[in-house]
């Protein structure tokens, strides 16, 4: 067995063992998911800068199914491990009370399993079995909180289901045209193949990622979707099972169409393609932000936010140079670990205070919960991509190539979403951590220890990949060099280009003379009192507890004037066609009247009916 | 080499001697279903060796065809008698503690006829004697969907039993009409004879057998019967109707299409028939409340898949459809066993009772969802390669009708999946009323579950096995030439 089979060998079997574990003890079970989690990461860390692919099993009709690691498989690989791993321990104390968490534990594992298959394999066949037991295990673990959960879980499987449909139709008609399923080889005739047949191809697998990264219009699934799962789960949700879209897009796009290739040259449909598709995400990246900010659930906030962070990377991705490309996979995993900290710092808080997301009720528990608090304010300030977080220089990336690459109107797309970006995520930082905290949650403690530590990771992880993104950017390189694009200059503190250099040296050294000046008149020329947490609101003045209360309708004016236009359409339409299709199916239902006398005339008509059409047309 | 005959004499001697041994003691002759269909499913696999070579023909009564009847046992008569045999032996099994009341022997005997008149329909190389096999199949069928006796059983088997002999009528017209035209009644002789007749003269006889067969097989019209019949019957007949009666009459209707009369004008009409006995089958079954209803509409719209898959008639197509047929035996067989015990426990056929089912009974949950996905067609369950194979060949082959009509399919699919979904979420991830423990299936049936959960895994992980089997099936189904060839 090779690193890969190895790798998924134990990621499966792992669940299975869970699942018996858990069923004895689930302390144990937890412990043991969590171990599992860490020995994955730990495997797919050693594969690093490896590339070969293998055959490992044939005997699925004909068709041998492969694994395959190289850069890009690595990359996604190791952010979805890590990130699972993080997810796993903040889960040990998040579930620890609740019933089932020996299910919940083993579906974590298959979700986690079934990524790492979709991203190692190397041959579509692969690709789409994992694909599937990653839907159902993940419509299973969205329906696990009950109540809003179980719709939620149905609208997400339904539509999944369309995506699914849409890939199989692709991947049947590859294998009838080009015979083989093999990703490698594919990669060398799909080029060749005519434009109009890269399109459809485009299109049916377009629809399935375009579904599972919740682009504009096929997002509706998503914020029921990430507001009803349970919050450990949301985290791996909302970091890289929905990415599984972006990484989709790659593979398609760059590595099967070879869009790097035929980008540029005429006559190919691609070029079109990515052209629709980066304004489907510029799109994506306006409107929910906004809608965002009219949520007044923490997750469901946030939730918006993660459809419209997916804009970017289809932005960044879609525009197909070297430095968009970078920036629209960078992005892919600086979002993963801003939205798995603030899910975690929501969970954190609903941990807490007994499952309560309410912005309008919430609120002053920053010092109640420090730790939370920090991961908030690191995961905004990424989100917003506050210089010197990682958001910033993905972001920053993203910027510049759609400036320097003439689409200016694109370029505004993105600005206005971060815009709506800082307005969405302030209301959610002061409406849960700052203001004043209401009386009922005086005897709130503080996270225990298996949250803290995920959150502090995840937050150091920004600052990190903020002042080096180097890091990661020279793994990012490397999918860039293997798509057959020109390398960037990736330094540990930036990145040179010839339009700009990102220097974060400059960038650390100018935010801390600003601070040191700041700092210095402070210290100088400031007298500073300390006043209470509940008596900043009214400089000094008392006012009555609990009434303090502008944290409701927050943004009223701006509300009333943008709601309007801010209507989830799709949605409405979505559910307007699935009522449609019901009453249909009511109707059609009547055929069956419950009368014996016209169920035999039935056959009878069948019969004089094609005996009647044949020897009038004779069409047979 | 042991004789195929035995697949028939053998069990249908056992059928008769059931009411003798419940009169000398009353505890053996549940036992006596399980024993014939284990003897048949031994023989079926000693079997497959001497089938893989050539198709065995055994002319009965040493006449020699087309003077006197034959069996003809291909690999794809082989494969539908090892199907019932397996079928039929796991649902026996589960009935031994699920038939507690009523007429046990009558129960036992007419169930064991049921499935040798499924096997002789399948084994059969002789029209007539296909149509005898078939009337067994279907009155043993007519008396067990009114075994419990209660208003809806008898009022759904009364139902049945009108149009399955309207069905049967049309179907003796039928074969009478071509007793007219060839003076033969062997399969094999009409074939090689068919070419040289003028196709209009052949088309009316057609559209009789057509609709005569087309009721057992419950192709859109013809099926109104089936919702009521396989709502009304005792669960584990209703897993032996949809697994197996109707499968076997869409068999009939596809070895009269492409055996005996092999016009290939009307695949594409055949292909528009099944895709919409799926989209009827699939809505009415999303419109359900009641679980068995709901599954028994689902069963008309897995019988328009199988259909659309048999009429798009290239090889990978027809092994897909094949493969279909085994994963809906076992699919629906699972999914009504456990809706049995469900129903049992719950008092009530309402999904909206089922709910909390999960906590209270996690075997039989876990076996309706493991059916469930199987059914819609999710990787790693049987039912992904059957869908797989199907779109693939139905690609293949091309032409914009067929690649709509595919398109189609794979609506249905969604439709599918979400009253599927609808009904697992109910089991698990909805909130009822907490029984204690002490009420889970009784073993018997476990076992059975468990055996088709297993064949279900096992199928779905690895399909090679199957796939090398169906291939021949598949030739043998299509190849009329080979077919006249053997027998003559």
């Amino acid at each position: 067995m090779t690193g890969v089979e190895i790798i998924l060998a134990a990621a499966f079997a792992g669940a299975l063992l869970t699942w018996f574990i858990g069923r004895t003890s689930s302390t144990a079970g937890s412990a043991f998911a969590v171990a599992v989690l860490l020995a994955l990461t730990a495997l797919v860390a050693l594969l690093h800068g490896r590339v070969y692919e293998t055959v490992f099993y044939r005997g699925f009709l004909g068709l041998p199914m492969s694994l395959r690691t190289d850069s890009l498989s690595w990359f996604f690989a190791m952010a979805t491990t890590v990130l699972a791993a993080l997810s796993g321990i903040f889960s040990l104390s998040y579930m620890k009370d609740r019933k089932n968490t020996g299910f919940f534990n083993t579906m974590l594992l298959l979700v986690n399993a079934a990524m790492l298959g979709v991203v190692f394999s190397g041959d579509l066949l692969s690709f789409f079995i994992f694909w599937e037991i990653m839907s159902w295990s993940t419509f299973l673990l969205i329906s696990f909180n009950r109540g809003q959960g179980v719709n939620a879980g149905l609208k997400y499987i339904v539509m999944s289901l369309v995506g699914s449909m849409a890939m199989l139709v692709g991947i049947g008609w590859l294998l009838g045209a080009f015979g083989t399923l093999n990703i490698a080889r594919l990669s060398e005739l799909i080029p060749s193949a005519s434009g109009g047949h890269q399109l459809v191809l485009l299109l049916l697998f377009g629809i399935a990622f375009g579904i599972k990264n919740a682009v504009m219009p096929l997002h509706t699934w998503l914020p029921d979707a990430y507001t009803e799962a349970p919050s450990p789960f949301t985290a791996v949700l909302s970091g890289m099972l929905t990415r599984m879209g972006i990484f989709g897009f790659l593979l398609i796009l760059y590595v099967m169409a070879g869009a790097a290739r035929v980008l540029h040259s005429p006559g190919s449909t691609v070029p079109t393609y990515n052209v629709v598709l980066a304004w489907l995400g510029a799109v994506t990246i306006v409107v929910p932000t906004f809608i965002a900010m009219l949520q007044n659930d923490a997750k469901r906030l946030l939730a918006w936010h993660g459809i419209g962070q997916g804009g970017y990377m289809i932005l960044g991705m879609a525009f197909g140079t070297g430095m968009g490309l970078a920036g629209g996979i960078f992005h892919t995993l600086n979002h993963a670990i801003y939205i798995v900290l603030l899910f975690m710092s929501v969970g954190a808080v609903q941990h807490r205070t007994g499952g309560v997301r309410d912005l309008n009720s919430l609120g002053g528990l920053a010092r109640k919960m420090p730790v939370a608090f920090i991961g908030a304010l690191m995961g905004i300030s990424g989100l917003i991509g506050v210089p010197l977080t990682n958001g910033f220089v993905s972001k920053w990336m993203i910027y510049r190539t759609l400036i320097l690459g003439g689409a200016p109107f694109l370029a505004f797309a993105a600005l206005i979403g971060s815009w709506g970006t800082i307005l969405s995520v302030y209301k959610f930082l002061h409406n849960v951590f700052l203001g004043q905290l209401p009386s009922k949650y005086e005897n709130v403690r503080s996270s225990p220890v298996s949250m803290k530590i995920p959150i502090l990771v995840l937050s150091f992880a920004i600052l990190l990949f903020g002042i080096l993104p180097g890091l990661p950017l020279k793994v990012i390189d490397g999918i860039v060099v293997s798509f057959g694009l020109p390398s960037l200059d990736v330094s540990l503190w930036g990145i040179a280009s010839e339009a700009g250099t990102l220097n974060t040296v400059n960038l650390f050294a100018a935010l801390a003379v600003g601070v040191l000046v700041v700092l210095a008149f402070v210290r100088i020329l400031g007298r500073s009192e300390r006043v209470g947490q509940d008596s900043n609101y009214s400089a000094g003045c008392g006012v009555p507890r609990d009434r303090y209360n502008y944290t409701a309708r927050y943004y009223d004016p701006l509300f009333r004037m943008i709601s309007p236009y801010l209507k989830d359409f799709f949605s409405t339409l979505y559910d307007g066609l699935a009522r449609g299709i019901g009453s249909l199916c009511e109707a059609v239902r009547m055929i069956y009247t419950g009368y014996v006398s016209s169920y035999v005339m039935y056959i009878l008509l069948f019969i004089s009916a094609m005996i009647f059409i044949h020897l009038t047309w004779n069409p047979w | 080499m042991v004789n195929p005959v035995l697949l028939l004499a053998v069990p249908m001697g056992l059928a008769f001697t059931v009411p003798v041994i419940e009169r000398i003691t009353g505890r053996v002759s549940r036992w006596v279903p399980v024993a014939a269909m284990l003897f048949n499913l031994v023989l079926c696999v000693r079997l497959i060796p001497a089938v893989l070579e050539g198709p065995v023909i055994v002319q009965l009564g040493g006449f020699v065809p087309p003077f006197g009847i034959n069996l003809y046992v291909g690999p794809l008569g082989l494969f539908f008698a090892g199907l019932i045999a397996l079928a039929g032996l796991v649902i026996s099994v589960y009935s031994l503690t699920y038939i507690r009341t009523g007429p046990l022997a009558r129960y036992h005997m007419l169930y064991i006829l049921l499935l040798v008149g499924a096997t002789g329909v399948a084994l059969t190389g002789d029209l007539f004697n296909l149509f005898v096999f078939f009337e067994i199949l279907c009155i043993s069928s007519y008396a067990l969907v009114a075994y419990n006796g209660d208003r809806a059983g008898l009022e759904s088997s009364v139902k049945y039993l009108i149009q399955g002999s309207v069905g049967s009528s049309m179907l003796l017209v039928g074969i009478g009409m071509l007793y007219g035209i060839f003076g033969t009644l062997n399969m094999a002789d009409i074939a090689r004879s068919v070419g040289m007749v003028d196709q209009g003269v052949l088309f009316v006889p057609l559209i009789f057998m057509l609709g005569g067969l087309g009721v057992e097989a419950a192709i859109f019209p013809m099926n109104a019967w089936l919702p009521d019949a396989h709502s009304s019957a005792p669960s584990s007949i209703s897993a032996v109707l949809s697994g197996i009666a109707i499968e076997v009459g869409l068999y009939a209707v596809a070895r009269m299409v492409f055996t005996v009369f092999g016009i290939s004008d009307l695949f594409l009409f055949l292909a528009f028939l099944g895709v919409l006995t799926l989209l009827i089958g699939e809505m009415c079954a999303f419109a359900q409340s009641n679980i068995k209803r709901m599954l028994a509409y689902s069963s008309i719209g897995q019988i328009g898949l199988i259909l659309f898959a048999l009429a798009v008639a290239s090889g990978v197509t027809v092994t897909g459809g094949l493969f279909q047929f085994v994963n809906h035996t076992f699919s629906k067989g699972l999914l009504f066993l456990s809706a049995g015990y469900l129903i049992y426990r719950s008092g009530s056929m309402e999904i909206s009772s089922l709910q909390g089912m999960g906590r209270r009974m996690p075997l039989t949950s876990l076996a309706f969802t493991v059916g469930s996905f199987s059914l819609v067609g999710l990787p790693p369950f049987a039912g992904f390669p059957g869908k797989f194979l199907i779109v693939r060949g139905a690609l293949e082959r091309g032409g914009t009708v067929i690649v709509v009509l595919t398109g189609l399919v794979l609506l249905c699919t969604i439709l599918e999946g979400a009253y599927f979904f609808r009904v697992v979420q109910a089991l698990y991830f909805r909130e009822g009323i907490s029984g204690g423990s002490g009420e889970r299936a009784p073993a018997a049936a476990a076992v059975a579950m468990i055996l088709l959960m297993m064949l279900i895994l096992a199928l779905g992980a690895y399909p090679q096995f199957a796939e090398t089997f169906l291939r021949s099936a598949a030739s043998d189904l299509m190849g009329a030439v080979e077919h006249v060839g053997s027998v003559l």
